[in-house]
């Protein structure tokens, strides 16, 4: 740890709109992250990132130690996948992610021999993780790295990292902005992240931005989580600032991020790097630390299982590729009043049909809502009332983007920017004659690429 | 008021109207466009239901496209053959033989047979529920949403407990629910006689993971194309070459029909004579219908 501890600064922006629903985080806030067991199999879907997917490099039958290779890509956009556990390969299989991706799997058979959960503990989060000579570390090195160990996005998109981290002459990137607003309701696995472990995130954002090159490194928390503040300014040095953001959903996506930490406006369409940003998430940070000091891939998560339908409500550092039911049984299962379960957080998560789904790289959380929770409301007419205006966090009119979906009148889809849409759901939850909003647009989007490109 | 005024006012609107009956007769004259009369004879032999099923925008660009571009005349689906010999006629054409176009859903699950059903609550189509995991298990089966229904111009698709069912007797073939179905398990197929023989499932995965969302779906186990060079399996999953599909020779195709472990291969299409003959069996004298509307009729106030 560093002798000079840095001050918390306040933001520069703000954003407007946006929603502040009851956030419910102290179900899971004080529930020291735990490991999973290993399950009996593991599913590993060969596509659970943004980009290209994966090809199988092992023959079913192989045997397969911990972090061994399983399937890789030629393309630049696309993550490696390695093994969780040691174990043997199984025949394909599919699997039906949240999202409604239909995807081919790699079953895993976990051998009898694993590493112990205190060992696994030590070897993603604790240690020591140096602080100098990261200025002795190639950038293309960390790249390369970061590209090997399979790394993305843990915030949700998922989104691989090596390519947010490539430089790019043409777009320069001056600062590194690690998000741990962790803004979704419910979860709280980022929160443990920051509060066990800043060590680790810190040494990753150090050297996301040497990758990048990036002279500012800023991690952004919400201010409904001081204890994480606070454990990252004990733990950071100068070169690392601590910010507190107001706590507002959606404060995580990285467009409002960007906006209230740095001022900057990331035009509508673009990406944070056109503003020379590059936005990684807290898991993300550690991991990429994990994979440049340690030489490990990408294999396990944090998980927040959460919610009134779960009998105790957990943190899990689990194996990617477990079932969502073996989550469930770890948090002793689901309580009868159980109404629905949502992969991820209740705003931006996606309905779950099937436990026995894979939790991949991208899953933060299980959020298991009672029935009272989500209880029905029928769809009225909208009444032009302009509440999901209001609340829009990008500016849109979600009302019309929804009319534009319904009636495939892409024109004025493309008129009110239906693409721009980042799905988070404040329109809907703020909707008072429950339009589902944001399942329109998203369904108008994809329709939208379908019939006349973007 | 002045008898003059009216006079007056009458003169002068008759004189207007009759000069400018004379410079629209002019008009029509130095104005005048000379067009292919074949392509009004050929508006006039199409039914007019402006569907686009030709491929054209409309009836008239249809028109207008056979006889000034060499579109084939046999592409109206709503007309069918005398359409097609019609049209042919004005045009001097030959035409060539070919099959009417009749769209095949490739799922024959109803909600019984599918499982891993969710309890889903969103916009009621296909397009949208086909974004959301777990609302049936199959994701390539029909969603029962009725996007395709909601497509169709003719009134020739019925969901029927949750599987979309063409109705042969009113389909014109216009393509327009195999072009909406965002599974695109309803495909165009030639109907070489009033039934044809069509695979009944679009799973492309493995055996067991089949049976694990659907009852009857097709496992891939190759025995249709082991017993007949009809069949060619190919992600899981048979297709039919209708090319060489000749409906007086299916012997090895019925063979195929019989192996078939799921009996997933089924005949489509109008109902047979025999039966259309005989309006709801011949066993069952026809009653009417006494039930009033009254009784399960809300009151509206």
């Amino acid at each position: 740890m560093s002798s000079e501890s840095s001050t918390v600064l306040s933001p520069p922006g703000r954003f407007a709109g946006g929603v502040h629903p009851p956030e419910h985080k102290e179900l899971a806030r004080h529930a020291a992250i735990e490991v999973l067991p290993p399950p009996a199999e593991l599913a590993l879907p060969l596509l659970m990132h943004t980009g290209a997917p994966c090809q199988p490099v092992v023959q079913p039958r192989a045997e397969v130690v911990y972090g061994a290779l399983l399937a890789d890509s030629d393309a630049f956009v696309s993550a490696p996948i390695h093994a969780p556990a040691a174990g043997v390969v199984q025949r394909e299989g599919v699997a039906t992610l949240p999202n409604a991706r239909h995807v081919k799997t790699i079953p895993l058979k976990v051998g009898p021999h694993q590493m112990a959960a205190e060992e696994l503990m030590a070897d993603m989060f604790g240690g020591e993780w140096p602080e100098d000579g990261i200025a002795d570390v190639a950038p293309e090195e960390i790249v390369k790295a970061v590209r090997a160990a399979g790394i993305v996005g843990q915030g949700g998109a998922a989104f691989p990292t090596h390519v947010k981290l490539a430089r790019n002459p043409k777009k320069p990137v001056d600062t590194i902005l690690v998000n741990g607003c962790e803004c979704e309701p419910y979860l709280t696995a980022d929160y443990r992240v920051m509060v066990e472990a800043p060590a680790p995130v810190i040494s990753g954002a150090r050297l996301a931005a040497r990758a990048a090159g990036a002279a500012t490194i800023i991690i952004a928390v919400e201010d409904n989580k001081p204890e994480a503040i606070e454990a990252l300014r004990a733990a950071a040095a100068g070169d690392v600032k601590i910010m507190s953001v107001p706590t507002r959903y959606p404060m995580g996506g990285e467009k409002q991020t960007v906006r209230v930490a740095t001022g900057r406006t990331i035009p509508t369409g673009g990406l944070p790097l056109d503003v020379g940003v590059v936005v990684i998430n807290v898991e993300t940070a550690a991991a990429i630390a994990r994979a440049v000091w340690r030489k490990k891939p990408l294999t396990h998560r944090v998980v927040t299982v959460t919610g009134g339908g779960i009998a105790q409500p957990k943190n899990i550092l689990a194996p990617i590729g477990c079932r969502y039911a073996d989550l469930v049984a770890f948090c002793g299962g689901l309580k009868p009043e159980a109404g629905r379960a949502i992969a991820g957080g209740p705003m931006m998560g996606f309905a779950l049909g099937d436990f026995n789904a894979p939790v991949t790289k991208g899953t933060s959380g299980l959020t298991v809502l009672t029935a009272e929770d989500v209880r029905r409301a029928a769809e009225t007419p909208c009444v032009r009332c302009g509440r999901c205006v209001e609340a829009c966090p990008l500016d849109l009119m979600p009302t019309r983007l929804a009319l534009a979906a319904r009636h495939k009148d892409w024109n004025l889809a493309k008129r009110h920017h239906l693409m721009a849409c980042m799905e988070c759901g404040c329109c809907a939850y703020v909707c008072p004659a429950a339009i589902p909003l944001v399942q329109l647009i998203r369904m108008g989007k994809v329709q939208m690429m379908k019939e006349v490109g973007k | 008021m002045d008898p003059l005024l009216i006079v007056l006012a009458g003169g002068a609107m008759l004189a207007l109207s009759i000069g400018a009956g004379y410079a629209l007769g002019w008009a029509n004259r130095a104005f005048h466009v000379e067009t292919d009369p074949r392509i009004e004879a050929v508006l006039a032999a199409l039914p007019g239901a402006n569907c686009g099923g030709c491929g054209f925008v409309g009836c008239a660009s249809y028109a207008e496209a056979v006889v000034t571009a060499g579109a084939a005349p046999d592409k109206c689906p709503v007309g069918g053959a005398s359409c097609a010999e019609a049209v042919a006629r004005i045009v001097g054409v030959d035409l060539k033989p070919s099959w009417p176009q009749r769209p095949v859903v490739h799922c024959r699950a109803t909600y019984e047979q599918r499982l891993g059903r969710g309890d889903y609550r969103g916009e009621a189509t296909c397009a949208a529920a086909n974004l959301v995991a777990g609302v049936q298990g199959c994701t390539y089966g029909c969603l029962g949403f009725g996007d395709c229904k909601a497509a169709c111009a003719f009134d020739a698709i019925r969901i029927v407990s949750g599987l979309a069912t063409i109705d042969y007797e009113k389909c014109t073939g216009c393509g327009a629910c195999a072009r909406v179905c965002p599974r695109n398990i309803i495909t165009m197929v030639p109907f070489k006689r009033d039934r044809m023989l069509v695979v009944g499932c679009s799973n492309k995965d493995m055996g067991r993971d089949v049976k694990a969302v659907c009852t009857i779906g097709c496992i891939g186990c190759k025995a249709c194309q082991k017993a007949s060079s009809l069949f060619k399996v190919e992600n899981n999953v048979p297709t039919i070459n209708y090319d060489e599909y000749d409906p007086d020779h299916m012997e090895a195709a019925l063979l195929a029909v019989e192996k078939c472990p799921m009996k997933g291969l089924i005949f489509v299409g109008r109902p047979p004579r025999s039966d259309a003959s005989a309006p709801g069996g011949a066993e069952q004298p026809i009653m009417a219908d006494f039930k009033t509307t009254v009784d399960d009729s809300e009151w509206q106030g």
